[in-house]
């Protein structure tokens, strides 16, 4: 489709291809010259038909920008100069052509060819210093000088490249790599410790062919594995990992645990954890341990103005406490001091103990007149604790267990030859009786981790 | 509504032990007359002090609870000594509820006591009761226990500081069994017990830390 078949649909006159006078000679080229396009866009030239822009807007070609450097070109020189004797060559050298030649040229990769230093002795020398070795070693009995020579000329020859040596050494026999390479380190070896036995490097100069031999067949095992043994490799390899992860993970947890157990460490005295306050303190840095624990912590959303007003509230308190300390500073008061600092809670907690402490003192100031062997005639006692008040019988108060650590304890203590309930249970008794019950526990406890810890050890067996 | 109660005591409590339990006696061709033929024993549960006091300054009555079987088998004795004596065939568990005397103002303590008519040849593995054979005929199951007051209200604290009512005889005799000398005993057997404890958990803290190591 070209623009005049759209003309001809639209029905308008084509003034130029379309009249029929003209129909004789051939259109006039359009004097832009015709875009070299193709495909799609040839159909898309097509429908512009006539009405072609004035102006072809093309690309401009752009040159190079100019080279604006100020700087002066540094002079290069095509020098020569004599890498060895017979040899001349030239190279491009930076300077100037009179500044090249005062200097005598050098090859700058003059200092990469290098010479290995190898041993050159003669036959008597040879059987000299070999003489203590030929004697034991069969090996080397084969060599003989003239093969070692050989050998020693390749070395020198060759920059001691083993394959290219083994490839051009010329005897009857077939050696091997590592024969030659034995032989002569171990020639070199006899001789440097004929020539200058103390030298250090000497000592170096030991070469294991039962290693080399073994090296190579490991490498030979290594590439020559299957496919399939490759997978199987690898896959026994995921396995491992992925049990190591898993102990690795059990043995991280079982540590963690262990640290709960262990606060407060089970073998110092309970005695401080006897008492209600010890217990609330140990209570709560067991809570808290807890607490960090945990991973997922519930974070709620920042509320911006009770932040504000927080740091309202705690300026105003520093403000306060600035003023509090200059009137008890003024007072010498200090007691007071420490007091605001402490929060509700510890006032609260503070103002129970005072009152316990009161509630004990008037209970102290009641059994004054009775001395402690009265006292015990009376079964008065105080205990300065707060405890449920009312009458019960003592041999309901003994702690209890979980139903499986239950039985479990009741059996130690039938091993033990003790009863469940103790026979006389006064205060006395019942306290002792608290005390093998908690060590019966955590005998328990470390029983039940160590089987654990055995029957893994049994697993990873 | 009755009285306000008194303020209680904070911090302090008294103890009072008390025995309790029952003896038994197989009956011959004696029987009392009112007995059912299939009787076979005569038992009496009680309540009382380590020395035989009747505890009626704490005590109001003791009520004792019977199996069903028995005619009105809720007995109240409100009167010391607080014991009960019947006739029967089988053992069974008897409920006991220590009602205490007014000023107390304590709530009544209830526990259970397993009757016992016979004596059994392996002694019980609880080794709670303290058998006292004397004769052939005889059984005896009795327990020591001790009630405390928690902080009791004054009134109360006065009755109980009235006389010494914890007194343990020093020495265990054939009638007292439950005295300052078995408490020792017990106190021996115990630590003996806590020192094995201790033994077995050293052993297994070097097994424990040998095993984390490896």
């Amino acid at each position: 489709m070209s623009s005049s078949d759209i003309f001809d649909v639209l029905n308008i006159q084509n003034h130029r291809a379309g009249s029929p006078g003209s129909s004789g000679h051939t259109p006039v080229p359009s004097r832009t010259p015709k875009l070299q396009v193709s495909g799609m866009q040839r159909e898309l030239y097509n429908l512009l038909g006539d009405n072609t822009p004035p102006v072809a807007v093309q690309k401009s070609n752009k040159f190079k920008d100019k080279m604006r450097t100020m700087a002066k070109p540094s002079p290069w020189s095509f020098a020569e100069f004599e890498p060895r004797q017979s040899v001349k060559l030239r190279h491009w050298v930076k300077g100037s052509k009179e500044l090249v030649e005062q200097q005598p040229q050098v090859n700058a990769f003059e200092k990469y060819n290098t010479k290995l230093t190898i041993p050159e002795f003669t036959e008597e020398e040879y059987n000299s210093f070999m003489k203590d070795k030929t004697g034991k070693d069969d090996d080397s009995k084969k060599w003989s000088f003239r093969d070692v020579r050989q050998l020693f000329d390749l070395c020198r020859k060759y920059d001691m490249r083993w394959f290219i040596i083994q490839d051009r050494f010329e005897v009857e026999e077939q050696r091997s790599l590592e024969d030659m390479k034995e032989i002569f380190y171990l020639v070199c070896h006899q001789y440097f410790m004929a020539q200058t036995p103390d030298n250090p490097l000497v000592g170096s100069l030991k070469f294991s062919k039962e290693k080399e031999v073994e090296r190579k067949k490991y490498l030979q095992r290594l590439l020559s594995r299957s496919a399939a043994e490759i997978a199987e490799e690898e896959a026994l390899i995921v396995e491992s990992k992925k049990f190591e992860m898993a102990a690795r993970k059990t043995s991280s947890e079982r540590e963690s645990l262990l640290r709960l157990l262990d606060s407060p460490n089970s073998d110092k005295p309970i005695a401080q954890f006897l008492t209600s306050q010890g217990m609330t303190q140990l209570y709560n840095s067991l809570l808290s341990d807890k607490t960090k624990k945990r991973k997922y912590e519930q974070t709620v959303p920042e509320n911006p103005w009770m932040k504000q007003q927080q740091q309202f509230a705690q300026q105003k308190q520093q403000m306060q406490q600035l003023q509090e300390q200059k009137v008890i500073t003024n007072n010498k008061n200090i007691n007071n001091q420490t007091q605001v600092k402490k929060t509700k809670k510890q006032k609260q907690e503070l103002q129970i103990a005072v009152k316990r402490k009161a509630d004990s003192e008037y209970a102290e100031q009641l059994l004054q007149n009775f001395t402690a062997e009265e006292r015990r005639s009376l079964g008065v006692q105080t205990h300065g604790e707060k405890l449920p008040s009312g009458a019960y019988l003592r041999s309901t108060r003994i702690s209890t267990f979980k139903a499986a650590t239950q039985t479990k304890i009741a059996t130690t203590l039938q091993e033990l030859g003790l009863p469940s309930r103790p026979a006389m249970p006064t205060s006395e008794v019942i306290q002792h009786h608290e005390l093998l019950l908690g060590r019966i526990s955590s005998m328990l406890d470390l029983k039940k981790q160590v089987d654990k810890l055995e029957a893994e050890k049994d697993i990873k067996k | 509504m009755g009285p306000i109660p008194a303020k209680r005591i904070k911090t302090l409590s008294v103890a009072r032990p008390i025995i309790y339990g029952n003896s038994a006696k197989k009956m011959g061709d004696v029987k009392p007359p009112n007995a059912p033929v299939e009787h076979t024993h005569m038992w009496t549960i009680f309540v009382r002090g380590p020395n035989g006091e009747d505890l009626s300054d704490i005590i109001k009555c003791v009520v004792y609870k019977l199996h069903e079987t028995y005619p009105n088998p809720t007995r109240t004795v409100d009167a010391p000594p607080f014991e009960l004596t019947e006739t029967g065939w089988g053992e069974f568990e008897i409920n006991v509820k220590i009602h205490f005397v007014e000023s107390a103002s304590e709530k009544p303590i209830s526990f259970y006591h397993h009757l016992r008519l016979h004596k059994y040849h392996n002694a019980d593995a609880s080794g709670i009761k303290i058998e006292n054979d004397s004769g052939n005929t005889d059984v005896e199951s009795i327990f020591y226990d001790e009630v405390v007051f928690n902080e009791p209200n004054e009134d109360f604290f006065k009755v109980l500081m009235a006389q010494p009512g914890y007194v343990l005889p020093s020495n265990k005799t054939e009638k007292t069994v439950f005295s300052k000398q078995l408490a020792r005993e017990e106190i021996d057997r115990i630590n003996i017990g806590i020192s094995k404890v201790d033994e077995e958990i050293e052993v297994l803290k070097e097994k424990l830390s040998v095993l984390t190591k490896s």
